[in-house]
């Protein structure tokens, strides 16, 4: 790869080398590699599964570079950055992509300071100069704003781009992308992190559901928390919280979504005596439909919602309910 | 043993937020501030967490200095504030944060841990509250050569020399152990921070600041050469485009909405 490669780097869960939907990297990815006049590589750090094959033919990577080793079954933050230290050095890619996940939050930084590249999280978009810089919006202040940051020609650059900020688009011709082995030495890293109690997902993720209906402070007190787990329950979907009752202890941190939470991708999402401040509209903005349930008719949440009732959710909850059932 | 904390300072994220929900958050003349001076400034919130897990590492029986450092153009103010909480020592790199980023802030603080004798734990907030980036801590880890440990919602001693880290992952909590000096970023799960009490705050007064200069910290020109150019910040649009559902009582309100769900086939 020349010097104005994109990489895209992913990575799954005990072993297997995808977590989740790149769609929205690659397309991103492609488009910046168009741009610079290089190519698109999707990175594996794993085996390659017939789902990557698809993605990576369908976005218009033009070839998938494949880490295997023993070591990166699991993450291990100093292993996983050696080896994508090493894969930096090797291919000296201008920009890497990371979907912006729990530990790309911590891989992607540390990568760029092992490869001498700018960083930048919360990406929304990329725009390339005329000269080669680039100029990445981003976003800030819990998602109140959008800013711009700009890297110069000569530099690499490592971005982490926001869930659901760039719609995927699939490339005008897909590609038959080969797959490429790319040999690491990871036998001189010793990994200073030991886990000594395994996090283990009770239920369901938020992450995936289909319907969420989501509370905030308009529920008043945390006893009335149980009208969104009801509500959930009765539509089949499953209950989440804003940041600030989290912070309350009205709930437990796992159902929080939002910028710091969860980025949720239902089909539903139903808010109730939620705001809409940026920082929660983050975690649910790509939801298909969006219903708000609040006093106040003036709420941002009516900005993005689909559907609106302006009302005590005290009231209307318990009818929803009713109404769900039958 | 010394526990280094890393604070900064921001405009207070609550106030910028209910400007923005009044949609009267704007930009200046110079196309990146936000206008709106009356805004306070305060302690980024997960620092403050950062200092909390300082403070309670004392109170388990750490037998450690807790040393607070800020780079920014006036640190005074919240270290002033740090060590009413119980910081005992405080060191302030005072520089003009539009010429810098990440990359070169976290070159300061490095630096500056340096120049104390260097730490055995580096604790800071998550991210900080304006740009949100959270980069700063695994650089700061990089140039330490310390290993990072992030989002901890409680850190406690492990033995003599290591650390024992609970994190808040998406599947729920993951405890993790260092057997050696490291970075550990502190999310708001770990709780509130404890408030100054008057006695802390009178003591504190006397408390000043080691002064530290750029040309202090013996860093080259390269090092804190920013990266990366802040050059734009506006705020967003969000086109509405809300129908709203009423009905003669709560009820019936409830029955439409349900009924335009279904019609919609967005619920069984």
């Amino acid at each position: 790869m020349s010097s104005n490669g994109v990489v895209v780097i992913t990575w799954g869960r005990g072993g297997e080398a995808f977590a989740g939907e790149a769609d929205d990297v690659l397309t991103l990815g492609r488009e910046v590699a168009g741009a610079l006049g290089g190519e698109l590589v999707w990175l594996a750090l794993g085996p390659v599964s017939d789902e990557i094959q698809a993605a990576a033919s369908r976005y218009g990577a033009a070839r998938i570079d494949r880490i295997l080793d023993a070591k990166l079954a699991e993450l291990q933050p100093d292993v996983f950055v050696e080896a994508l230290a090493q894969y930096c050095a090797r291919q000296s890619p201008r920009v890497v992509l990371f979907a912006q996940g729990f530990d790309a939050r911590l891989i992607a930084p540390r990568l760029a300071a092992r490869a001498g590249a700018a960083v930048v999280m919360n990406g929304a978009g990329i725009e390339v100069g005329s000269g080669g810089g680039l100029a990445i919006t981003a976003s800030a202040y819990g998602g109140d704003t959008r800013v711009v940051y700009e890297v110069g020609p000569a530099r690499p650059c490592v971005v982490s781009v926001l869930a659901n900020a760039v719609p995927p688009s699939a490339a005008a011709a897909a590609t038959s992308p080969a797959v490429q082995d790319v040999p690491v030495d990871l036998t001189g890293v010793e990994e200073r992190i030991r886990v000594v109690s395994k996090a283990r997902a009770e239920g369901p993720r938020l992450d995936a559901a289909e319907i969420i209906v989501a509370g905030g402070r308009g529920l008043g007190a945390p006893e009335n928390y149980e009208l969104i787990e009801g509500l959930a329950e009765a539509l089949g979907g499953l209950p989440g919280a804003s940041r600030p009752i989290v912070d309350e202890g009205w709930v437990d941190s796992s159902h929080q979504v939002g910028l710091t939470g969860t980025i949720t991708r239902p089909g539903l999402y139903l808010a109730a005596g939620i705001s809409g401040a940026s920082q929660h509209m983050a975690g649910c903005s790509a939801a298909k439909t969006i219903v708000a349930i609040n006093t106040d008719a003036d709420a941002s949440i009516f900005r993005y919602a689909r559907y609106g009732i302006v009302g005590d959710c005290l009231e209307i909850l318990p009818e929803l309910i009713r109404a769900a059932k039958t | 043993m010394r526990i280094v904390v890393c604070v900064k300072e921001v405009l207070d994220p609550d106030a910028v937020n209910n400007y923005a929900l009044a949609g009267r958050l704007t930009i200046g003349e110079d196309g990146k501030s936000l206008t709106q001076t009356a805004i306070p400034r305060l302690m980024n919130g997960f620092d403050e967490q950062a200092l909390e897990a300082a403070l309670r590492l004392r109170d388990a029986g750490v037998d450690c200095g807790i040393t607070v450092v800020s780079a920014g153009p006036e640190p005074a103010t919240i270290l002033k504030h740090a060590a009413s909480l119980g910081a005992d020592d405080l060191v302030a790199v005072t520089v003009d944060p539009a010429a810098l980023d990440s990359h070169a802030i976290a070159s300061l603080l490095a630096g500056a841990i340096r120049s104390q004798g260097g730490a055995d734990l580096v604790l800071c907030g998550r991210q900080a509250s304006d740009d949100d980036q959270g980069v700063v801590p695994a650089l700061v880890g990089e140039m330490l050569g310390m290993p990072v440990v992030t989002i901890a919602r409680a850190v406690e001693a492990q033995g003599s020399s290591g650390w024992r880290v609970t994190r808040v992952t998406p599947d729920g909590d993951e405890v993790v152990e260092v057997d050696c000096a490291a970075v550990v970023t502190v999310s708001n799960e770990l709780g509130d921070p404890r408030y100054p009490t008057a006695a802390a705050k009178i003591k504190a007064r006397r408390v000043k600041p080691t002064a530290l200069s750029v040309e202090d910290l013996g860093l080259a020109a390269e090092d804190i050469q920013p990266r990366v150019v802040f050059t734009k910040q506006f705020v967003p649009t969000i086109q509405g485009n809300c129908e709203f559902i009423a009905g003669a009582s709560a009820a019936e309100t409830a029955d439409r909405l349900i009924a335009r769900l279904r019609d919609d086939s967005v619920i069984p």
